[in-house]
C-alpha cells in the first residue's frame, strides 16, 4: 500500500468504525445481506457483545420467555435437551458464526424449550426484544427470515436426513426414516437345516437377539429369537442338535425398505415382536430390532406396550398411564406428528382396554359366550388424545329376543366391572352413559341392526347425535365377524338413503369454524376482550363430521377421518389436491390442541379445548387460521354436494 | 514545538461553557468490591503521533463501554482531534489517520471534555494501560487543566496473569487477539483496538470469576502481588 492509498483509505472508515466493522460482519449472511444499510446500523447499535465460555449456558428454558434475539459472532453454539430415555442430555444442534437463534421462542414470546450452551468460547451479539419487534415491522428481509427462520429450520433438519445424521434429530424425523435408509445391522442368517445349539451360537458371537432362517434364494421362511430358545427349553425341549426349522417361528412378519420407522414401531407394538425382518423383492435385507428404534425413537414405545399386555392387577395398569403421558410428552417434544401421537395413543388404550376385560374375565369366570367390546366415537376414529371418555358397547350373537336377554343378564356385571376398571385406569366415564354397562348398548347383533336403523329412519336431532357417535364404529376386542357384519349392513342402509344423508350433512354444517377470530401479529391486545375457540367442536368436528357422511354414502367402512379422507380420494370422491389441505389442515388442528393440552397439564390445570389465539406465535396463528379456512371449504363442498 | 508553558496557556483559553463543563465532570472513582457484571468500565485506545511519552500527543480517541458483563455497542466513543500538520509523525502509516481526516477532526479541548463526560465515573481499561493514562493524562492537564485521577486497569497484564498457560511468546495486543482467536475488523484504528481489548477483557473476566476473583479491587490487588513476583523472577 502506498502513502496515498493508505490516507485514502483510512479516510473513508473515520465514521463509528466498529459499528461499521460489525455491520460487515453480519453482511455476510442472510437475512442481513438483504437489509437496508440503515436498518442493518440500527440493528447493530441496538446490540450488546457478550463473552460465554465453552460449556457455559446461554439461555435455558428455565429462564422464561426469551428476551433476545442471539447473533453468534464468533464461537459455536448447542441446542441440548434433556435426554427422553435415559439419563443425562442430548445435543439437538449446533449454530455458528453468523446464525441466529432462538427465533420460534422469540416470537412465540415463550421461553426457549432447548437449552443453549457456548460448545467453546463464544461471542453472541444480543439484540433486545424492542429492537427485535421493531425491526420485524420495518424490515421485510428480516420479518421473512424470522418467520421462515422457525421452519427453515425444519428443511435443514430433513435434509441432514438425507445425510443419515439421525442420531441427532429429533424423532419425527427419526420415526419417518425409510427403514432402507437406516444403518441396519447386516442381517444373521442361517439355512433350515442348521442345528439350534450352532445358530445360537452364531447368535452369541454377533451379538444379536435372533437369526432369520432362510432358503436358497435368501428368502426368509422363518425367524429364531432368544424368546423361541426359552419357551423351547422351558417346555422341555433337550435336543438343542435338532435343525433350527423346528423350533424357529415360521412366516416371519416382514417389512419392505420404504416402509418407515414408525410403520415398524406399530408393527412391533401391534404383534408383540422385537425383530422385523427388511425384505426386498423377497430377499433379506437386513433386520430391524427393538433396539435399532428405541436407539432412534428414544421412546420404548414397544416395551410400554408389552408391559400394559402383561400387567397383572388393574393398579398397575392406572400406574402405566402416566408413562403414557410421558411418551406423548416426549414424542411432542420430539416434533412426532399428531396422527402418529394419536395412533399411539389408541394403541395403548387398546391394550389397556384389552388387559382390564381379560384381568375381569379371570377374576369374574368366562360367561361362556363369546363377545365383542365395541367402541365409538373418538375412540372408534382412532383418534383418542389424553383427554378422551369412555364410548363403549358390547356386541354378541343371539337367536332370538329371549336368548339375547339372558345373555345380557350374563354380560352385564362384567361390563360394569370392565367400565369401573378403566374408569381406575384413567377413561374417566362417560356423561351420557354410552357405556356397555347400559343394558341399551350391550345387544346381540340383530338389536344393533335395528338400532342403527332407527337412526337413519327417523332423524330427530337426538337419532342425529347418536349416528355421530355410534357410526365411528370399531371392535377392540373379542371376534371381530360380528361388528364386520354390523358394519357391513349400516352401509348399506345409508348408501340407499339419500334422505339420511342429507340431514347428516345438513347437521355436519352445524359447527361453523371460527375464521374471524384471528387478528394480526403486534397488535395491540386489549384489556379483557379476549376470544377463545375451540380447537376440538370448532375445528376438528367439522372435519371428521364432514368425512363421515361422505365415507357412509360412499361405502367406506374406516371410521379414522385421515383414513376415510385418503379413500374418499382413492374412490374419486374428493380431488387429491383438496384432500391434502384437508389431511394437512386436520393434523395441524389436532397437533395444536395436543400441545395446548400438554401444557395445561405440565401447569397443573384440568385439560380443556379452548385456547387464545393469541397466545400463539405468529406462524402458528397463521397456520391455523388457514386450517380453519380449510374447514370451511370442506363444509361449502359439502353444502354444494347436498344443495343445502 | 511541545513546550508545556504554551499547553497551560491552552488550557486557559477554555471558554466559560467549557469551564463549566470541566467542572462539571464527575469525581474519579476508585476500584471497589462490587463484581465486575454490575458495574460499568470504559475500554479505551489511543491513536498518537508516536510513541514518546513526552513529545507525542493524541490523534484520536475509541472507547466502548463495558456494562452489565457485555459490550454495549450503542455506547461508543469515536472522535479524531483537530491537529495542526506539524504535531504529525512518522507514524502517520502505523495509526493510519490521514491528515484530511486530523483536518476535518474536532477541536482537542471539545473532544476531551465529550471524552471525560463519556468515561463519567467509571473506571478506566486499556492495553499497555500505562501508556495511555500517561498521554491522556497529559493531554487533559495541557488541552484542560483536568487531573485525570481516574484508576486504570492494564489489560496486557490482566491477561498474563489470569492466563498464564496461554501466553504467546510476545504480549501485544495482536498476539492476544490471535491467541483467543478474535476476530478484530480493522487494526491500528482506536475504536477498532478498543473493541478487541474489550474482547479481550470479558474473556479475561470470565477467567477472573472462574478463578474467584469477582471485583475490580480484587483485580488490582492480585496484579500488585503479580507485579512483584514478575520483577523478582526478573531479579
Amino acid at each position: 500500500m502506498t502513502k496515498a492509498d493508505a490516507f485514502a483509505e483510512a479516510g473513508k472508515t473515520a465514521v463509528l468504525q466498529n459499528i461499521h466493522g460489525t455491520m460487515e460482519f453480519l453482511q455476510k449472511y442472510p437475512p442481513f445481506n438483504q437489509m437496508e444499510r440503515a436498518q442493518l446500523a440500527y440493528l447493530v447499535e441496538n446490540c450488546q457483545l457478550r463473552f460465554y465460555a465453552a460449556g457455559e449456558s446461554i439461555i435455558k428454558p428455565e429462564d422464561g420467555p426469551v428476551e433476545h434475539f442471539y447473533i453468534v459472532k464468533q464461537g459455536r453454539v448447542c441446542g441440548q435437551r434433556p435426554h427422553s430415555a435415559r439419563r443425562g442430555t442430548e445435543t439437538t444442534f449446533e449454530i455458528t458464526a453468523g446464525e441466529c437463534f432462538p427465533l420460534a421462542a422469540l416470537i412465540g414470546e415463550r421461553a426457549t424449550r432447548t437449552a443453549h450452551l457456548a460448545a467453546e468460547d463464544t461471542f453472541c451479539l444480543l439484540l433486545a426484544k424492542e429492537a427485535f419487534v421493531r425491526l420485524f415491522a420495518l424490515s421485510a428481509p428480516f420479518r421473512d427470515f424470522a418467520l421462515r427462520g422457525v421452519s427453515s429450520l425444519l428443511d435443514q433438519v430433513n435434509q441432514q436426513v438425507q445425510l443419515r445424521a439421525v442420531e441427532s434429530l429429533g424423532a419425527q424425523y427419526s420415526l419417518n426414516t425409510r427403514l432402507g435408509g437406516l444403518a441396519l445391522q447386516k442381517p444373521v442368517f442361517c439355512g433350515p437345516q442348521m442345528p439350534v445349539n450352532q445358530a445360537v451360537r452364531t447368535m452369541h458371537e454377533q451379538n444379536v437377539g435372533s437369526i432369520v432362517v432362510v432358503d436358497e434364494n435368501l428368502h426368509p421362511i422363518g425367524i429364531f429369537t432368544l424368546r423361541d430358545l426359552r419357551r423351547a427349553i422351558a417346555s422341555g425341549e433337550s435336543d438343542l442338535g435338532q435343525p433350527v426349522e423346528r423350533l424357529m417361528t415360521e412366516r416371519p412378519f416382514y417389512l419392505s425398505p420404504d416402509a418407515t420407522a414408525f410403520d415398524a414401531a406399530m408393527a412391533m407394538t401391534e404383534r408383540h415382536i422385537a425383530h422385523i425382518c427388511v425384505v426386498e423383492r423377497g430377499r433379506l435385507q437386513g433386520v430391524v430390532s427393538e433396539r435399532d428404534l428405541f436407539s432412534l425413537q428414544r421412546v420404548d414405545l414397544v416395551h410400554l406396550a408389552r408391559t400394559i399386555r402383561n400387567a397383572g392387577r388393574v393398579s398397575t395398569l392406572a400406574a402405566l398411564r402416566a408413562e403414557i403421558r410421558q411418551l406423548v410428552d416426549n414424542m411432542l417434544a420430539h416434533g412426532a406428528s399428531s396422527t402418529q401421537i394419536t395412533h399411539i395413543i389408541t394403541l395403548l388404550n387398546d391394550h389397556t382396554v384389552c388387559r382390564v376385560i381379560e384381568l375381569a374375565l379371570e377374576e369374574l369366570g368366562d360367561p361362556g359366550v363369546p363377545f365383542t367390546w365395541l367402541c365409538f366415537g373418538s375412540e372408534g376414529r382412532r383418534e383418542q388424545t389424553l383427554c378422551t371418555d369412555q364410548d363403549n358397547g358390547i356386541l354378541f350373537e343371539a337367536d332370538n329376543a329371549a336368548e339375547a336377554a339372558e345373555i345380557r343378564g350374563r354380560l352385564l356385571p362384567i361390563a360394569e366391572r370392565i367400565n369401573r376398571d378403566l374408569a381406575v385406569c384413567g377413561f374417566p366415564l362417560c356423561k351420557g352413559n354410552i357405556m356397555a354397562s347400559n343394558p341399551e348398548l350391550c345387544l346381540s347383533r340383530v338389536e344393533w341392526q335395528r338400532r342403527f336403523a332407527s337412526f337413519i329412519d327417523k332423524s330427530t336431532p337426538k337419532n342425529l347425535l347418536g349416528s355421530a357417535i355410534f357410526f365411528d364404529l370399531r371392535a377392540i376386542w373379542g371376534p371381530p365377524e360380528g361388528s364386520d357384519r354390523l358394519m357391513d349392513s349400516l352401509l348399506e342402509e345409508v348408501g340407499e338413503n339419500s334422505l339420511f344423508q342429507r340431514m347428516l350433512a345438513e347437521n355436519a354444517l352445524h359447527r361453523r369454524p371460527p375464521v374471524g377470530l384471528f387478528r394480526d401479529f403486534v397488535v395491540t391486545r386489549k384489556g379483557a376482550e379476549k376470544a377463545t375457540l375451540d380447537l376440538k367442536v370448532q375445528g376438528l368436528t367439522p372435519f371428521a363430521d364432514a368425512a363421515r357422511v361422505l365415507a357412509l354414502a360412499h361405502g367406506i367402512a374406516s371410521a379414522n377421518t385421515i383414513d376415510r379422507l385418503r379413500l374418499l380420494v382413492e374412490a374419486g370422491v374428493v380431488e387429491a389436491k383438496d384432500g391434502a389441505a384437508y389431511e394437512e389442515a386436520y393434523q395441524f388442528i389436532q397437533q395444536t390442541r395436543m400441545q395446548h393440552h400438554q401444557q395445561q397439564a405440565r401447569l397443573g390445570q384440568p385439560l380443556s379445548n379452548r385456547l387464545d389465539p393469541d397466545s400463539l406465535n405468529h406462524l402458528d396463528r397463521r397456520i391455523l387460521r388457514e386450517s380453519f379456512r380449510q374447514a370451511q371449504r370442506l363444509q361449502a363442498s359439502l353444502a354444494l354436494r347436498y344443495q343445502l | 514545538m511541545n513546550l508545556p508553558w504554551l499547553r497551560h496557556r491552552t488550557a486557559a483559553r477554555l471558554d466559560a461553557e467549557q469551564q463549566r463543563r470541566r467542572e462539571a465532570l464527575p469525581a474519579a472513582p476508585a476500584l471497589d468490591e462490587r463484581p465486575l457484571a454490575s458495574q460499568r468500565f470504559v475500554v479505551v485506545d489511543l491513536e498518537t503521533t508516536g510513541l514518546n511519552m513526552r513529545r507525542d500527543v493524541v490523534l484520536s480517541i475509541g472507547a466502548v463501554v463495558i456494562e452489565h458483563g457485555a459490550i454495549d455497542l450503542g455506547q461508543q466513543f469515536e472522535c479524531t482531534l483537530n491537529r495542526p500538520i506539524q504535531d504529525m509523525g512518522v507514524s502517520v502509516l502505523i495509526h493510519g489517520i490521514a491528515p484530511s481526516a486530523l483536518a476535518r477532526g474536532i477541536e482537542p479541548a471539545e473532544a476531551l471534555l465529550a471524552f471525560m463526560e463519556f468515561v463519567g465515573d467509571s473506571p478506566l481499561l486499556a492495553f499497555h494501560a500505562e501508556f495511555d493514562r500517561h498521554m491522556l493524562r497529559r493531554a487533559l492537564r495541557h488541552t484542560l487543566g483536568y487531573r485525570l485521577r481516574h484508576p486504570f486497569l492494564d489489560v496486557a497484564e490482566l491477561a498474563p496473569m489470569l492466563c498464564p498457560d496461554r501466553k504467546p511468546a510476545k504480549g501485544g495486543l495482536d498476539d492476544w487477539a490471535e491467541r483467543f482467536a478474535l476476530q478484530v475488523d480493522q487494526r491500528h484504528h482506536a475504536s477498532a483496538d478498543a473493541l478487541a481489548t474489550a474482547q479481550l477483557a470479558l474473556i479475561l473476566f470470565s477467567h477472573a470469576r472462574r478463578q474467584a476473583l469477582d471485583s475490580p479491587a480484587g483485580l488490582a490487588q492480585r496484579l500488585a502481588v503479580w507485579r512483584r513476583r514478575q520483577r523478582g523472577l526478573l531479579l
